[in-house]
């Protein structure tokens, strides 16, 4: 069989090639290398006739192969590709050199570009002769678009899709479309609102059929390929639900947070519920939520600290207290004895000091019951189902609380006289009047909690006799009561105490003589509680000894520091080794410890004795205070197996046990722990108490937003230090029992809980879903994510304005009156802050306006390029300075650029206007004269070389047009290169401006490049209609370029399945062989590289043609 | 090749279709200059490159090979640059058995808009091969050493 014939035609490309390249000598060359059969060159060979001597040559020379050595095939591959075509040729038997891109313009010396040109052809023609025909491959297109971005690119190729009947989704990232435009004032050259020309086409977008608009909404990841996307659209959370919002405003007018007001550029505040600007399209309100705010995040029970703040700052007490009554029934207590980590957590500490949060809870108790005010019991359907809960501790009182809400019957079993447990036996009544947990638990009696006292499990009753008696499920909340001792000699000397019988004897005024010397041992609240109990009870000399050192006491800072000023003394790093004393203590003999290296469960380093260390400390009292156990002597031994693991209880994440029915909350499963922790639990277990009697499955885990952990702007907070709560006097202390914390009054509480930060804008306070009479208000809302199918995108995510802080010179954000572009267009803007009136920041109208043109752009430092529309914005700016006050205004440029449509015409108009002053010179600096107190704003005046210092009253800089901070994950999700300066990469920047490098995406408008509004909505339509181009045939060719399985060579290996992106590959089992999905391949050739048998072959770029390339290149 | 007095070495260039032969597009299209030896063969991904292409490139008498390759997290076709990079370990590894020196074979991420990158690349590989000399001169000094370790024989391998 005869050899193929080649054609090589070499494309002088005008003096491109020609001036660098002997196009004589390459031409010669060719024609003798192997197969080749017509050698030519001619001036244009992308031109019609020099296309035309390609297809004649096929004709009457019978080519079967052709090799265009001319610029790069990305210019002009297709169209020679075309012209084989049209001749007669399979397009694939056509290769091209570049000799232009890659050769003569990168080459210096015309001998080297010759031999370089040679080299390429002989490459290309080695090539050719191995090439074969292939077919493009068809594939059907989805007809719908996704245009991402909302600006008016992204509505103009949105609506010119749709007004042709195609359906498009428009995504966009903020609450409404509109984009940058949306907060222009007037437009140039025409000098008509921005407002007037895009708030139509906004309305248009949100009405027309064809077009589902996805606002709040990111794309995360797309798949697939041209014609055939598969796009993951997250649509954030907006709280409200669009479908029911009627755009009143109601929630906006009754929400208690402020926040900064992003849409008008930092110069205003908005609500947390809010609307994005007036003409908002969707035409509905959306609530700023950013997680839980940390106070909440940090609360065991989830008590909405930041949302009863904003109530009560707002005066609205009621509503406050039912917020907190939501996770915490007993305000009065919890507001007196909690460790409170709200405030541990409070993000105001970033600013100074933490927010007093459980001081306002504490006048909010207070207020409650200064006037007398009996809260509204909860509301729960009567299920006709009763509970008992054994313990009236704070887990069995809770539980109580939350099973009466629920609807069911209530019976509280309390071994004592009275109910209340550790509240009433342990918690010294300096903390916690005793008539405040009376009141509380008065309120449970009147909510319909029946109490059973002087009733204990073992002794009066048992979980049998329960059940006997009709009970539908028992909730045991029998506390960690069984102390644990010293193991030490002497410790039953009389004198010794335990921790409970100490506190618990002083709390029903049985109160034990004490002496003076009291030794407390242990690091606990308990410990603490004892010692100031002591002090109370007139001891001199009251100390607390602790084993290890002060970093690991359990005990909270706040009762520590209390005990301290009380003259509890503290020992450290010391345990006891006996008790001194014969028929009464005398002292506690100790040995010093020092710290292991390493930590133990707890994960806090172990105290070791130090021997010979020992020495005698005297004392008329010991009160050992080093921890509960849990006593599960009142179970049968039977239950006791079944409950039981180890010295705790084994209860489930609801409290649920091994016994059916049986539930457990509060230290009697976790142990000692806190009473806000005992409060959660019970509320948990009644939950779990609920779905049992009700025969439903154990609830879901309840939902915990993430606290909002991102960063605070705290410049736009100012100090304002913590109030500090009234307490009694140390003297008046020492021997009383009087509650030591006065409360704060209601100036002072209103004032401390305004000093929230609102760290995650909505504090859910709950009083937009009052408000609502549309009942669109949803503070459950989740983000969702959908999944589009689409055959093409436009993306069109437009700019943003660069941040003059960058620089110094500027004295942006260091002055007042040193506006950015969009913020003097929100000043201006009739909508704006101030109505469209241009003012000072202290109410003044400015006497003298200077404007600067090229604020980090056509500047080394920043931005190189020009941005193209700052010329024209800010002799907008000059003119409407003038139009709107009569300062003088003095426009900087260092070139003025006023290339469109009726441009040079107003800037001309307003260079002609009184006291405006052109300066030509760049504003080098701005800064602040200390005696006039005026801006200075240096320039050197180039046309008449002098340097000037302008004072005026206002700075307007015009700030370059930078890519968005998102461009790189935008540019990577959708497969789209970036330029130098950032923005997305066209895939030729003059006669392909809006396609990219992956087909079937296509760029429009300022990410592209910085344009203005005429170009941008030109390019937006020209997208439009690159994706109509690309669909209405309702199929698009793709590649035949892709893998293929030479199946006698294939030994069944997977190594290609492993490799391929795209899942393309799979082994046919049966034969073992490798088998390529031709529709998914996109022809990277990744497995071919890998193929150790070379049976997988990727068409055009086979290993057979690749060498023959290699050989080519080095034979020159 | 044009110049008698100084080596003019010979480098085979693989660049991907989507970033670095658009690079090296954009080169030419900013004029900017690098040596006429650098000779530029189009895969459609870095991927693509077998590790036969490159030891073809030096059995053909190539001094050194360049692998373009868009930049991590931007390829066209997802992941190919990271298998490439795999491959390029195993290749230095390799080469280096071969004892055909590092600075011959070099993988460079160049993105789309970076002509100038392309550019230096190209220039600075040019420089360094041109240091070392032609790869013919480093079989000779290789079958020179292997000689004198036959030489020796019995004594310590040296260095």
């Amino acid at each position: 069989m005869a050899g193929p014939k080649i054609g090589v035609y070499l494309c002088h490309c005008g003096t491109n090639i020609a001036d660098k390249v002997d196009m004589e000598t390459v031409r010669e060359y060719s024609a003798a290398l192997p197969d080749v059969a017509v050698s030519r060159d001619y001036k244009y060979m992308c031109s019609e006739p020099g296309q035309d001597l390609i297809r004649a040559d096929i004709r009457n020379c019978a080519l079967d192969r052709i090799v265009v050595a001319s610029c790069s095939p990305r210019m002009h591959e297709p169209t020679f590709k075309r012209a084989c075509e049209t001749g007669g040729l399979n397009p694939y038997l056509m290769e091209m050199a570049n000799i232009r891109e890659q050769c003569s313009w990168v080459t210096s010396e015309a001998a080297a570009a010759t031999a370089k040109a040679k080299a390429l052809v002989a490459s290309a023609v080695r090539k050719a002769r191995l090439l074969e025909p292939l077919e493009d491959k068809t594939v059907p297109v989805n007809p719908t678009t996704m245009v991402v971005g909302g600006g008016i690119a992204g509505l103009e190729a949105a609506l010119k899709i749709a007004d042709a009947g195609q359906k498009v989704y428009l995504v966009e990232k903020e609450p409404s479309i509109g984009g940058n435009m949306a907060k222009l004032d007037k437009t140039f050259p025409t000098l008509d609102c921005a407002a007037c020309i895009l708030t139509p086409k906004m309305v248009a977008v949100g009405q027309n059929p064809n077009i589902t608009l996805l606002t709040c909404s990111e794309v995360e990841d797309v798949s697939g390929f041209v014609g055939n996307f598969k796009v993951r659209v997250r649509k954030r959370a907006r709280y409200v639900d669009v479908s029911k919002c009627t755009g009143c405003g109601d929630c906006a007018k009754v929400c208690p947070v402020q926040t900064i007001d992003s849409f008008e550029e930092g110069m205003a505040t908005r609500r947390a519920a809010y609307k994005f600007f007036a003409q908002a399209v969707p035409n509905v309100y959306q609530i700023d939520k950013r997680g839980w705010p940390a106070c909440r995040a940090a609360c065991p029970a989830g008590v909405n600290g930041g949302g009863y703040l904003a109530l009560t700052a707002e005066g609205k007490y009621d509503e406050a207290l039912a917020l907190i009554r939501e996770r915490m029934p007993f305000v009065g207590i919890c507001s007196r004895i909690c460790f409170h980590p709200c405030e541990s957590d409070c993000r105001r500490q970033e600013v100074d000091q933490p927010v007093a949060i459980n001081g306002v809870k504490r006048f909010l108790s207070d207020w409650e019951v200064k006037n007398n005010l009996t809260p509204a019991p909860p509301e729960g359907k009567k299920s006709g189902k009763s509970v008992a809960v054994v313990g009236s501790g704070p887990a069995g009182l809770s539980a109580a609380y939350y099973l009466l809400a629920m609807g069911h019957a209530v019976t509280v079993f309390e071994k004592d006289e009275k109910p209340g447990g550790l509240l009433r036996h342990a918690i010294p009544r300096y903390r916690l009047p005793e008539e405040v947990l009376d009141r509380e638990l008065e309120r449970l009696k009147t909510m319909g909690v029946k109490f059973r006292t002087g009733q204990e499990l073992g002794r009066d009753f048992t979980l049998a006799s329960l059940r006997k008696e009709g009970f539908n499920s028992v909730l045991l909340a029998i506390g960690a009561g069984s102390e644990v001792s010293l193991d030490v000699p002497g410790e039953d000397c009389p004198g010794v105490h335990t921790a409970l019988s100490f506190l618990g004897a002083v709390s029903h005024g049985q109160a034990p003589p004490v002496g003076t010397g009291v030794i407390v041992i242990g690091g606990g609240n308990a410990a603490i509680d004892a010692a100031r109990t002591a002090v109370r009870l007139g001891a001199k000399n009251v100390s607390v000894v602790y084993r290890r050192s002060r970093a690991e006491m359990p005990a909270s800072i706040q009762e520590i520091e209390a005990a301290e000023r009380e003259g509890v003394k503290f020992t450290f790093l010391a345990s006891p080794v006996a008790v001194i004393g014969t028929g009464k203590v005398t002292g506690v003999k100790f040995v010093r410890n020092e710290l292991s290296s390493d930590v133990d469960a707890s994960g806090r380093r172990r105290p070791v004795p130090v021997p010979g260390s020992e020495y005698d400390v005297s004392a008329d009292t010991v009160v050992v205070a080093i921890g509960q156990t849990v006593d599960l002597g009142s179970f049968d031994p039977k239950e006791r197996q079944e409950l039981a693991a180890g010295h705790r209880v084994k209860a489930g994440e609801w409290g649920e046990t091994a016994l059916k029915g049986v539930f457990a909350a509060g230290d009697f499963v976790t142990g000692p722990a806190s009473f806000v922790e005992a409060v959660a639990g019970g509320r948990r277990a009644a939950r779990a108490v609920d779905a049992f009697v009700r025969g439903q499955a154990l609830p879901e885990p309840e939902f915990r937003m993430p606290a909002h952990e991102d960063p605070l702007d705290l410049s736009h907070y100012d100090a304002s230090p913590r109030h500090q709560m009234p307490e009694l006097d140390v003297a008046g202390r020492t021997r009383s029992f009087a509650e030591v914390e006065k409360g704060f009054g209601e100036a002072e509480a209103r004032a401390e809980a305004a000093r929230c930060l609102h760290c995650s804008i909505c504090m859910e306070c709950g009083e937009c879903v009052r408000a609502c009479e549309a009942v669109a208000v949803d503070h459950c809302q989740r983000d969702e994510v959908v999944e589009l199918d689409v055959g093409a995108i436009v993306v069109a995510t437009g700019y943003q304005q660069f941040d003059p802080t960058a620089g110094e010179q500027w004295g942006y954000g260091r002055y007042d009156d040193v506006l950015t572009g969009l913020q003097f267009e929100r000043l201006s803007n009739a909508s704006g802050p101030t109505q469209g009136r241009l003012l000072c920041k202290d109410g003044r109208e400015p006497e003298a306006v200077a404007v600067l043109h090229c604020v980090g752009s056509r500047d080394k430092n920043y931005n190189e390029y020009c941005s193209r529309i700052c010329c024209m914005t800010s002799v907008k700016f000059s003119h409407l300075v003038r139009e709107k006050t009569r300062a003088k205004v003095y426009d900087l440029f260092m070139d003025m650029r006023t290339f469109g449509k009726q441009y040079e015409e107003f800037y001309n108009r307003v260079a002609a206007e009184e006291n405006v002053y052109f300066i030509r010179g760049r504003g080098a600096e701005v800064l602040k004269d200390p005696k006039s107190g005026k801006l200075m704003v240096r320039v050197e005046d180039t046309l008449l070389g002098v340097l000037r210092e302008i004072p005026v009253d206002m700075v307007i800089l015009n700030p370059a047009m930078v890519p968005r901070a998102d461009s790189q994950r935008v540019a990577q999700v959708f497969g789209i290169q970036k330029s130098a300066d950032g923005f997305f990469l066209e895939y030729h920047i003059k006669l392909e401006p809006m396609k990219t490098a992956t087909d079937g995406v296509f760029v429009a408008g300022t990410c592209q490049s910085p344009k203005d509004i005429p170009d941008t909505v030109a390019q937006g339509a020209g997208a439009a209609a690159e994706a109509m181009t690309l669909l209405l045939p309702g199929s698009v060719r793709i590649s035949p370029m892709t893998g293929e399985v030479r199946e006698s060579l294939c030994s069944g290996c997977h190594m290609c399945v492993l490799m391929c992106p795209y899942s393309a590959i799979s082994m046919d089992e049966d034969k073992a062989l490798a088998v390529v999905n031709e529709v998914l391949c996109r022809g990277c050739g990744t497995c071919s590289a890998t193929c150790p048998s070379g049976a997988m072959r990727v068409r055009h770029f086979d290993n057979s043609q690749v060498l023959s390339q290699i050989e080519g290149v080095c034979a020159e | 090749m044009s110049g008698k007095d100084t080596f003019e070495p010979r480098i085979v260039a693989f660049l991907c279709n989507w970033c670095s032969y658009t690079a090296a597009d954009l080169a030419g299209i900013a004029r900017l200059k690098y040596p006429g030896n650098v000779r530029i063969i189009r895969v459609m991904c870095s991927g693509r490159v077998a590790p036969g292409f490159i030891l073809k490139a030096f059995h053909e008498g190539a001094d050194g090979v360049l692998v373009g390759g868009c930049h991590p997290g931007d390829c066209h076709y997802l992941e190919g640059n990271y298998k490439t990079l795999k491959r390029k370990l195993v290749m230095d590894r390799l080469l280096d058995q071969f004892g055909i020196e590092k600075d011959r074979f070099r993988l460079e991420w160049i993105s789309g808009a970076e002509g100038e990158k392309l550019a230096r690349v190209a220039n600075e590989m040019t420089e360094r091969v041109r240091r070392l000399g032609p790869l013919g001169r480093t079989r000779e000094r290789l079958a020179r050493a292997d000689a004198l370790e036959l030489r020796n024989e019995g004594g310590a391998a040296s260095g």
